[in-house]
């Protein structure tokens, strides 16, 4: 600290060598002055709400008002006015003073409701006609279908008459080997053949059902009694029986056809 | 009564004026410190009518408040620090008002050097004059190096005292007047040579 006192000895010597420069000589009297002056400032001064409520300042305080509540009428928060409810009138209902009598009343309901089920009625009436509509334009095309197969068949029939010499049962089962060019046209006779073999196996149904069925195969009406087979719910040994019969078949058909 | 209060200390006499609102005790405080303070804020200012606006302005803080005084600190060291704060504020002040009064002959956010032609190193005779070139010289030094160069070197304050007006510790108080004496230094070398 020395060292820097003695390093910079010489700035030291000339600030210290500076003049010292004084107050102006009114200066107390100035200070009295202002001093005196700020008090009466401080006097004169007033609280906020004095100045507020001064008659003279008065005038932007009510103007102020008045802008608020012109403005709170203005802008209405609420643009449905609301109504005293006790000062309403009830509502007029014309529907309960017209009518005068009770039965009369009831009349009326009762034909409304007739109304009511009418219109419902409608749809479903309509409905149930589009129904019966559809089923017999399917009818007819599965007819058509029927005949169509019967004919190809009968002209099969008689293709191989001469090979036929055990019952239809047989017959139909050993065609669908001979025959593949007709094997779309058997197996739908199978099929129907099977239907009802099963139809009658299973649960006994009223005969509108076997006849429409059968009407599939032949285009006519065939019950089930007419059919050229037995329909029994085959035993075990029956069944072995049948299949040897199958197994005899095969044999003799197929030396007959190694002949031709 | 008056004979009594000038045997008082600055503390007492503040205290006094506290206490007593003695206007009497306020007036020889100002008596005492008008100079001082005077000669402190025009070193620091180099504006003369300033200067006595800033040491009126103190001294009426401190009239209007008193009572804000702790009797914990100095008296010295709570005027010097007003009359300080006021001094920045007007030194503040005036070096706006100079670049915007130049501003307003030039073009817009271009500041100008101004020329010191007073600064004739040849016409150093006068004492007068020496003191204006030392006083320049320390206008030039940075805010802060200038007002502890000027309450340590013209002033004759301690270290402990400079650091309580500064608001900063000793060792700052000791480099910030190194810097401001380093920089007076480089600025008078002419003064020396002759």
């Amino acid at each position: 600290m020395e060292n820097d006192e003695k390093k910079y000895e010489d700035v030291i010597k000339a600030l210290n060598s500076l003049q010292e420069v004084k107050a102006p000589a009114n200066f107390e009297a100035d200070l009295q002055r202002r001093i005196n002056s700020e008090k009466f400032s401080k006097e004169e001064k007033k609280g906020f709400w004095e100045n507020i409520f001064l008659p003279s300042k008065l005038i932007p305080s009510l103007g102020l008002v008045a802008a608020a509540v012109v403005i709170f009428f203005i802008v209405d928060t609420n643009p449905e006015e609301m109504d005293n409810p006790f000062l309403i009138e009830p509502r007029v209902r014309e529907d309960v003073f017209v009518i005068a009598e009770y039965e009369e009343l009831e009349q009326k309901q009762e034909e409304f409701s007739k109304q009511k089920s009418l219109k419902k009625n409608e749809p479903i009436r309509e409905k149930r006609r589009d129904e019966d509509k559809l089923k017999s334009s399917e009818r007819d095309e599965s007819t058509i279908e029927n005949i169509k197969i019967e004919g190809q068949r009968n002209s099969l029939e008689g293709k191989k008459e001469l090979g036929r010499e055990s019952g239809d049962v047989v017959d139909v089962l050993t065609d669908d080997k001979d025959l593949p060019e007709d094997k779309e046209i058997v197996s739908g006779a199978y099929a129907v053949a099977e239907s009802t073999i099963v139809d009658s196996l299973a649960v006994p149904q009223p005969t509108t059902a076997t006849v429409t069925s059968s009407e599939l195969v032949t285009g006519q009406i065939i019950t089930k009694e007419e059919l050229n087979f037995r329909q029994v719910q085959l035993t075990e040994e029956e069944q072995k029986t049948v299949n040897e019969l199958k197994v005899h078949v095969q044999s003799v058909e197929k030396p007959n056809k190694s002949q031709k | 009564m008056d004979i009594k209060l000038r045997e008082l200390s600055d503390e007492e006499l503040i205290l006094e004026f506290q206490k007593n609102n003695t206007e009497a005790a306020f007036n020889i405080l100002v008596q005492k410190y008008k100079n001082p303070l005077t000669n402190f804020v025009f070193r620091f200012l180099g504006d003369y009518e300033a200067c006595a606006d800033v040491v009126q302005e103190t001294m009426i803080k401190v009239y209007r408040y008193k009572d804000s005084y702790s009797s914990v600190a100095k008296f010295s060291t709570w005027v010097y620090t007003i009359a300080g704060n006021l001094a920045r504020t007007e030194y503040r002040r005036q070096r706006r008002r100079n670049i915007f009064s130049i501003n307003d002959y030039g073009e817009e956010h271009k500041t100008y050097d101004l020329p010191d032609e007073s600064y004739r190193p040849d016409v150093i005779t006068d004492s007068g004059i020496k003191d204006e070139i030392i006083q320049k010289a320390l206008l030039k030094v940075k805010e802060a190096y200038r007002e502890a160069v000027i309450l340590r070197d013209i002033q004759g304050m301690s270290y402990e005292e400079i650091s309580e007006i500064l608001g900063v510790n000793e060792g700052t108080v000791k480099s910030r007047i190194n810097r401001g004496r380093a920089q007076l230094q480089e600025l008078l070398k002419g003064i020396y040579k002759e």
